[in-house]
């Protein structure tokens, strides 16, 4: 824990540079060890869970189970970015979640209508 | 206790719940039987799960700008994971997703199989051919999956 925390750590100072949340966060509140090891515990959870929505994309035996893969995916992209921003104290990157959760849902609406529109196009 | 430390636990629990929902939720994906179900849980990721971890970032970080955007996250997330899975859920039906073989009733085929004036062919099991939620609901017979209908 330790020696993944001080990898991480620094890491993170190179991302403090722009946007920096330390001089108006509370960077030195005696919680701060255990805020950052939640931060790289959800980290860790974000990519075991999309790794997780890959096996169903790529198992998934009907087209719906992938697509609705892929929206959990967008919404796990849209955690771990929050989460980075957490970590790395940086709120540059919080405009990427707002991006990548309305592509998420253009992307299942997208998908879902060419779904329901299978069955008639074949019969048609 | 200073306003520090209590925004310092607000953010830990709104990260831990979130953090556990969206692996709830990946986890539903890949475990329940059947994509009817597992968009049940990706509903729980996908509204539950980004705002505890939204609201764990405007508890941390405290400034306007951050919770203007994570608040947005928060709104967006909310009203679109419903539209999203409901109509991802209707798509597959349209298209004749075969749903789990333990499910007790698909009132939508019934629907639209009375709409369309055939009798239901493929009705589920313990409902009778004519009128089968009214019937079932009355008289549950002695199928026992009627009886559980009947009961729910």
């Amino acid at each position: 824990m330790n020696g993944l925390g001080s990898t991480m750590l620094s890491l993170g100072q190179g991302g403090s540079a722009h946007g920096s949340i330390a001089s108006v966060g509370n960077a030195s509140s005696p919680l701060q060890p255990a805020l950052f090891f939640i931060f790289e515990l959800g980290v860790i959870l974000a990519i075991v869970g999309m790794m997780l929505c890959l096996y169903r994309m790529v198992r998934g035996p009907h087209l719906a189970d992938r697509v609705l893969s892929g929206d959990t995916l967008a919404y796990q992209v849209v955690g771990l970015v929050i989460l980075l921003t957490l970590r790395m104290e940086s709120t540059t990157y919080l405009d990427g979640a707002l991006v990548v959760a309305i592509i998420g849902f253009a992307s299942t609406l997208a998908f879902a209508q060419y779904i329901g529109n299978l069955r008639r196009q074949t019969n048609a | 206790m200073t306003w520090a430390t209590i925004r310092d636990i607000l953010s830990i629990f709104f990260a831990l719940a979130g953090i556990f929902f969206m692996f709830v939720g990946a986890i539903g994906v890949v475990r329940l039987p059947d994509a009817y179900n597992r968009l049940h849980a990706t509903s729980k990721c996908s509204t539950l799960g980004i705002m505890g971890l939204a609201l764990a970032a405007i508890f941390h970080v405290g400034t306007i700008a951050v919770a203007a955007k994570a608040l947005m996250t928060i709104v967006f997330a909310i009203v679109a994971a419903p539209v999203g899975s409901h109509i991802l859920a209707k798509a597959a039906h349209l298209d004749g997703m075969k749903p789990w073989d333990r499910q007790l009733s698909d009132e939508l085929q019934q629907d639209r199989d009375r709409q369309s004036g055939k009798s239901p062919a493929n009705a589920p099991r313990g409902m009778s051919a004519n009128n089968p939620a009214r019937s079932a609901r009355r008289d549950p017979g002695s199928d026992p999956t009627a009886r559980i209908s009947a009961a729910v």
